[in-house]
């Protein structure tokens, strides 16, 4: 167990998480890679904290702020969806192309 | 207090220029009730006040050695320009000269433009040559010299395009003014190409720095042949030579008392500079024989030419042509004193040339010397004046023209013999062309146009016959000033040659024409040549497919390219901005997923630049 494998395990589930975040249709889904990015997020700073910084593991208070907002911002997407849906009918992330040249 | 008028001889130019003024002010525009005329007579007062004082300050002048003039016009950095006036017997001979027949062309022209509302613009373009003149004769700078002469052309330009209405005469003016002007530059790039070699302009020091340190200075002969070829080429085009002789002819569409002056004075300012340059010219032998040659050209073409006019205006002009080749002939081999005896007796003779056509042309209209005749027993004033005229210009003992040709020959019979068979032979031809033209004019019977043909006003008649006596008087004039040498000296062979050249000219054609038995019209040479000669070489055609063609092929070329290719390239950005706005708008999709996928672009990029920038230090 070193921190390189941490690191690379977190920078997977990033990109994962990318993937997912460019590639969903489904706004819902881009709001869970948006979920995965930041677990990959608290990943780096979980194992940052363990390896670097044992004593005062800041990492952890990092994370569990992460984790706290990580929420909020769910909620407040999921709302700005449920808003969508409610004029659009639609959560595809292709039909909101409005804003466009 | 005794050379008063010599000393204020700088004022005969600014009278000029006061009437030139003052003419202006009964333009049709500006004084509508009154009519033009006093716009002549207030010229022909100020011509007059310059005439007289031009003979008071000669008087004074005269057998005193030259005075010199100079006044600071231009002091810049390392360059003094100054104003320099020579007071010299020639000079003030030349205002008394240039005056004298100006006022009798103004003269003449209150009689000519009796019909005629543009008085105003008429004189006071007559006062700017006359000021231009004076301002010529005067001046002893070459400097000044192109700028009178420039300021010439540039009047040469209106007074052929005074009656703009007709397009010959837009056309005539037009090439006058490019002719000219194309002298004019070249002259520029001698005058200036000559500075830095001499250090001055000033005719008198020029040549001094040629008598002294041209001779102690290793010259470059290659860069005083051109200074000196460019030199001549400005004269060249001023004096209608070969191959600029073309502006002269088409300058005969404007009004004749301006042919008058033009042809008697205004072609002799280039020779009258070439005249001062001389001492500078005689340095480069390339530029001599160019003089001599394309004199001996342009004298015997313009003589044979003018055989085939049937314009009478025509008919004369290329006689100006002929002489003033003369007088380049004359530079050329170093003779000033022939040159301005050449000039001198061209200007009266020609003159009385065009004042005797000028009343011809004046109420039997046509200008056509095959549509006129029969007019010696009805006109018999310009019939004699025109008889005096030829005469005083060819070689006819005892009038002008004699001593100026025979002064020529004497040094060339010595030295270049073959110019000798030039001048007897184009000699021969002008007395044959000018006694064509008066037999054609004033011999044989009436014609259609000439049925009814009475004399002209007192005012054409005047000034003409004044000339005439002018005339007869100029070798006693000549005689009285030592400037002609007396008959014991001559060189009697040649004196003799000239006259029987003259008589011989004169004769062939008065037999021609005056014969009742002969078929007119006469058919002397095979038709093309005929017509060769006629149409001037076919100049026009050869300017036309030459350097008109070049500079009009590549002025098109030039506005192509401009329009298209350096406005193209300009406006090639203009659209290529509005191409890059209009194509890069649609990167903005309105997919926020692609604007994600766009920074997430964004970070690998730095990623990748940050590894690159440093990878080298940190040693990943």
């Amino acid at each position: 167990m070193q921190l390189q494998y941490v690191l690379l395990l977190a920078a997977a589930l990033f990109c994962i998480g990318i993937y997912g975040l460019i590639t969903s249709r489904n706004a819902v889904r881009v709001l869970m890679s948006i979920e995965l990015l930041l677990n990959a997020v608290n990943l780096n700073l979980m194992g940052f904290s363990n390896f670097l910084d044992p004593a005062e593991i800041k990492g952890q208070v990092f994370a569990i702020f992460v984790i706290t907002v990580a929420a909020a911002e769910a909620a407040v997407g999921l709302a700005i969806i449920l808003a969508i849906y409610r004029n659009r009918n639609t959560i595809d992330m292709e039909q909101f192309n409005l804003l466009k040249w | 207090m005794l050379d008063s008028f010599s000393q204020t001889i700088w004022l005969v130019p600014l009278y000029a220029l006061i009437g030139a003024l003052l003419a202006l002010i009964w333009s049709p525009g500006v004084i509508r009730r009154t009519g033009p005329r006093p716009a002549g007579y207030i010229n022909l007062l100020t011509t007059f006040l310059a005439f007289l004082h031009s003979i008071l300050a000669l008087r004074e002048v005269w057998q005193q050695p030259a005075q010199d003039l100079r006044f600071p016009w231009l002091s810049a950095a390392g360059l003094e320009i100054s104003f320099d006036l020579r007071i010299s017997a020639i000079s003030v001979g030349a205002l008394a000269l240039i005056t004298g027949l100006n006022f009798l062309a103004g003269l003449f022209a209150v009689g000519y433009m009796e019909m005629d509302w543009g008085w105003a613009r008429f004189y006071a373009l007559m006062g700017v040559f006359e000021a231009g003149l004076c301002g010529l004769a005067l001046c002893n700078s070459l400097f000044f010299s192109y700028v009178y002469l420039e300021i010439l052309t540039l009047g040469t330009y209106l007074i052929v395009g005074f009656w703009f209405p007709q397009p010959l005469v837009v056309t005539g003016a037009r090439d006058a003014f490019w002719t000219k002007r194309v002298g004019d530059l070249l002259l520029l790039m001698g005058v200036i190409a000559l500075w830095p070699i001499t250090g001055t302009w000033n005719y008198s020091d020029l040549a001094i720095w040629t008598n002294t340190w041209a001779k102690t200075v290793a010259l470059d002969p290659f860069v005083i042949n051109f200074v000196c070829l460019a030199l001549v080429f400005g004269p060249l085009a001023k004096c209608a030579q070969f191959p600029f002789q073309l502006w002269l002819d088409e300058a005969m569409e404007g009004p004749i008392p301006a042919s008058i002056l033009r042809n008697s004075v205004v072609v002799a300012t280039g020779s009258y500079v070439l005249i001062q340059l001389e001492p500078v010219l005689s340095l480069s032998p390339v530029s001599t024989f160019t003089m001599i040659v394309i004199g001996s050209i342009t004298a015997m073409g313009a003589s044979l030419i003018a055989i085939a006019q049937v314009d009478i205006k025509r008919a004369l002009s290329y006689s100006v042509n002929a002489y003033m080749a003369f007088v380049f002939i004359a530079v050329g081999v170093g003779q000033n004193h022939a040159a301005l005896l050449l000039i001198l007796v061209h200007a009266l003779a020609m003159s009385l040339l065009y004042m005797s056509a000028g009343c011809i042309i004046s109420n039997n209209i046509t200008q056509d010397i095959t549509q006129l005749g029969g007019l010696w027993s009805r006109r018999p004033f310009p019939a004699i004046a025109f008889l005096v005229g030829a005469a005083a210009l060819i070689a006819l003992p005892p009038f002008g023209g004699f001593w100026g040709l025979l002064e020529l020959t004497n040094q060339l019979w010595t030295t270049k013999p073959i110019l000798v068979g030039v001048v007897l032979l184009v000699d021969c031809l002008t007395a044959f062309n000018l006694i064509r033209v008066f037999s054609l004019v004033f011999g044989g019977l009436p014609k259609q146009m000439t049925e009814r043909s009475p004399e002209v006003l007192w005012a054409m008649v005047l000034p003409m016959m004044i000339l005439t006596g002018f005339s007869f008087h100029l070798p006693l004039v000549l005689k009285q000033f030592n400037i002609i040498p007396s008959w014991a000296n001559l060189n009697h062979s040649l004196a003799l040659l000239l006259i029987v050249s003259s008589t011989l000219g004169s004769s062939l054609a008065a037999f021609l024409y005056l014969r009742k038995e002969q078929p007119k019209p006469i058919q002397l040479v095979p038709t093309p040549l005929r017509e060769l000669l006629a149409n001037d070489l076919y100049i026009q055609k050869i300017y036309r497919i030459t350097i008109v063609a070049l500079v009009g092929i590549t002025s098109k070329i030039t506005a192509w390219v401009d329009r298209y290719i350096v406005d193209g390239a300009v406006n090639l950005v203009g659209v290529g901005t509005l191409f890059g706005g209009q194509a890069l708008k649609y990167s903005t999709t309105g997919q926020s997923q692609v604007y994600i996928l766009s920074i997430v672009l964004g970070l690998v990029l730095i990623g990748v630049v940050f590894w690159l920038y440093f990878e080298p230090v940190l040693g990943f």
